[in-house]
């Protein structure tokens, strides 16, 4: 690393907020036989709090890899992670976890909610795990699920939701904990044009909330709705652009 | 962590493991089997062998820990060759029962029995394999026989060889059924086809184990001399007054004994032998401890294997339900958090298996209970030990797969299919 770039760091230490992410010279390799993969180089780029980004990229270019990165899922070959002003890669597993449980909200393509517990009690998860006492977490998952106006069907299990409700109960899931962060991979890869624009339209009442988002996607549509864009090709950011 | 949210993961980890053991019964009950094999063994005879512990006591302190017995041969006898051996022995007498009375200082009463058993009739009714002892007058002390009706014979009536006897309540039911003890005194009952007096009724000594202990005829010693033979065997029993004095008189018993035998220091074999009650409480603490011992034996490799199956059917969990750890990690579950899950379950499940377990063991220990004639005592003790052991084999089949859930990363996790 050169010395400017040290520098850089420490005058941003002394304001660990005003970035709520910030990423430097990033890299994900994987050792593929022989061969290193690298599925991820020098990635650097931050984002401060209430931002909407949208990661854009062919299949491949590493954006899901770079979103397990963000979301402390997974953990990078090289470089330097702060999230919220602490160094991800000095952190232990438990506060790795606490750091998944409190700071950001996932929300993944396939929606990943427990198949047999009901929508309640897939909202409520993060919560348990939080260590709230069961009232709070009733209200607060109660709560989750209404503003996402699913109010209605707490009792439900996922298999008797709809793909754009099971979606919608999975971004009540990611938000339960007010997370910093917002994650979301492909949160409309499954689901069809008339549920993804209402699903789009969840996240922009969310921004508007100010809650501070990143969603990975390949289509130009949904990345537009954000307010800055970022490509990445090849596991390297091609451009990084705000869109108004 | 705070107390509520380790409560709260307790709740979810239990609701889990409730959940993953109602999905599939069968396999649940498979699981188990081992685990309720081992615990039912355990808790059944543990139940079994405080009845029948119970049992013996109450059986053997009516007589009191004072009463030995010389006699030629030993009252178990475990091999052929002690059989032949014991067999060579001179016959214990008359006379040297004399010798005790006379010259144990220690010894307060004694007496002498001749046993042996028969077939005894009256009429058409007729009662088989009947305990016919010829006995000392002083033996109704030593036994501590007490009459509900008529009298024992006298010491000279004894000694004239009478045909008079003593009888137990079987025989006023298998030969006089529906009669009183006082109206069959005076009738003349056959003892293997020799006439014999009723002269007094013994009051009941009720069943050890399902086995009656009034089916029995006493006849005067020297009568029964003459039935079984002069030449055959005689018991001799003492009795001390005080049970502090017990081993001194055994110990002056003896020396009087190998004295008649011409025995030296050095002999090996007393050539008679003594036993008392504590030789049947040993014996049967032997035979206890043995089925214990296998018990413990059976129980221990059910559990290992119980808890193998456990162990397996546990990392079969864990495979399956690798993306839910996976999720779990990724909202914020820490390792001890999926660590706890699994033991809980793991334990949860044993646990069912201990109860069902103990539940068994005690019904299996009620019908023996009914079967055998012993008193049924249920211990909590056992019910506890059951469930505390099937407690502690859920921890140990359940940390490795625990482990190895805990240690999932959540992105690979997720990522499996
Ligand atoms: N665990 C792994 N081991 C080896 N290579 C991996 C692993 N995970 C990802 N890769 C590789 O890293 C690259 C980036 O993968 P990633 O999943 O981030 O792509 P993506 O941009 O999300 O693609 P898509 O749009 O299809 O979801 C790919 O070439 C992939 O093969
Ligand atoms: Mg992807």
């Amino acid at each position: 690393m050169t010395t400017p770039h040290v520098q850089t760091d420490t005058q941003e230490i002394s304001h660990p907020f005003s970035s709520l992410i910030k990423m430097r010279d990033i890299w994900k390799t994987y050792q593929m036989g022989t061969e290193e993969l690298h599925a991820l180089k020098k990635v650097s780029f931050d984002v401060t709090k209430g931002e909407y980004v949208a990661i854009i990229g062919p299949s491949g270019s590493g954006k899901s890899t770079l979103m397990n990165l963000i979301g402390c899922l997974d953990t990078p070959t090289k470089g330097e992670y702060w999230i919220n002003g602490e160094q991800v890669a000095d952190m232990t597993d438990d506060e790795l976890a606490r750091i998944r449980n409190k700071e950001i909200g996932f929300v993944f393509q396939t929606f990943n909610l427990l198949s047999r517990a009901t929508a309640l009690h897939n909202v409520e998860l993060p919560l348990i795990y939080a260590g709230i006492s069961s009232t709070d977490r009733h209200e607060k998952a109660i709560a989750a699920l209404e503003s996402v106006e699913l109010g209605d069907r707490v009792t439900h299990k996922p298999n008797e939701l709809s793909g754009g409700q099971r979606q919608r109960v999975a971004i009540a899931r990611a938000l339960v904990n007010q997370p910093s962060i917002l994650l979301a991979d492909e949160p409309t890869g499954a689901l069809d044009t008339t549920t993804s624009s209402e699903i789009m339209n969840l996240f922009e009442r969310l921004h508007a909330a100010n809650n501070t988002i990143i969603v990975v996607t390949h289509e130009m549509e949904v990345a537009e709705r954000a307010e800055r864009i970022i490509m990445i090709r090849d596991g390297e950011i091609e451009s990084d652009k705000k869109t108004r | 962590m705070s107390l509520t949210s380790t409560y709260s993961l307790f709740k979810e980890s239990l609701r889990l493991a409730l959940r993953s053991l109602q999905s599939s019964k069968l396999r649940t009950f498979l699981t188990l089997l081992g685990i309720i094999v081992g615990v039912t063994a355990v808790i059944a005879v543990v139940t079994i062998i405080n009845g029948l512990d119970s049992t013996v006591a109450s059986a053997f302190s009516a007589q009191g820990s004072t009463v030995f017995s010389v006699s030629k041969q030993p009252l178990v006898i475990t091999s052929r060759e002690d059989f032949i051996k014991f067999n060579k022995r001179k016959d214990v007498t008359k006379r040297d029962a004399e010798a005790i009375q006379r010259l144990c200082r220690s010894c307060w009463r004694t007496g002498m029995s001749i046993n042996g058993t028969g077939l005894v009739k009256f009429g058409e009714n007729r009662s088989e394999n009947v305990s016919v002892r010829g006995l000392s007058v002083s033996m109704f002390d030593i036994e501590n026989v007490v009459l509900q009706a008529g009298r024992v014979w006298t010491e000279q009536e004894g000694k004239s060889g009478r045909n008079t006897c003593v009888i137990g309540t079987d025989i006023i039911e298998n030969l006089f059924p529906g009669s009183s003890a006082e109206r069959v005194i005076g009738k003349s009952i056959k003892v293997d086809g020799l006439p014999f007096v009723i002269q007094g009724v013994s009051e009941p000594f009720g069943k050890v184990l399902g086995f009656s202990r009034d089916n029995f005829v006493y006849i005067p010693f020297e009568t029964g001399q003459r039935l079984f033979g002069a030449r055959d065997s005689i018991v001799i029993h003492v009795q001390v007054e005080d049970s502090n004095s017990f081993e001194t008189a055994k110990d002056e018993s003896r020396s009087i004994m190998r004295n008649r035998r011409k025995k030296r220091a050095g002999d090996d074999d007393d050539g008679f032998s003594i036993d008392s009650q504590d030789a049947f409480i040993g014996i049967y603490q032997n035979a206890t401890s043995g089925i214990y011992f296998a018990t413990i034996g059976v129980a221990a490799i059910s559990l290992v294997v119980g808890g193998i199956v456990v162990m397996n059917i546990m990392l079969v969990s864990v495979t399956e339900r690798t993306k839910e750890i996976g999720l779990r990690k990724a909202v914020g579950a820490r390792r001890r958090d999926i660590l706890m899950q699994f033991l809980i379950e793991a334990v949860a499940v044993t646990m069912v298996g201990g109860a069902l377990g103990v539940f068994t063991g005690y019904g299996l220990a009620y019908f023996l209970s009914l079967a055998l004639g012993f008193p049924l005592l249920i211990s909590a003790q056992s019910g506890f030990m059951g469930v505390t052991t099937s407690f502690v084999v859920g921890l140990i089949s359940g940390i490795y797969p625990a482990f190895t859930a805990s240690k999932l990363s959540p992105i690979d996790a997720m990522r499996s299919d």
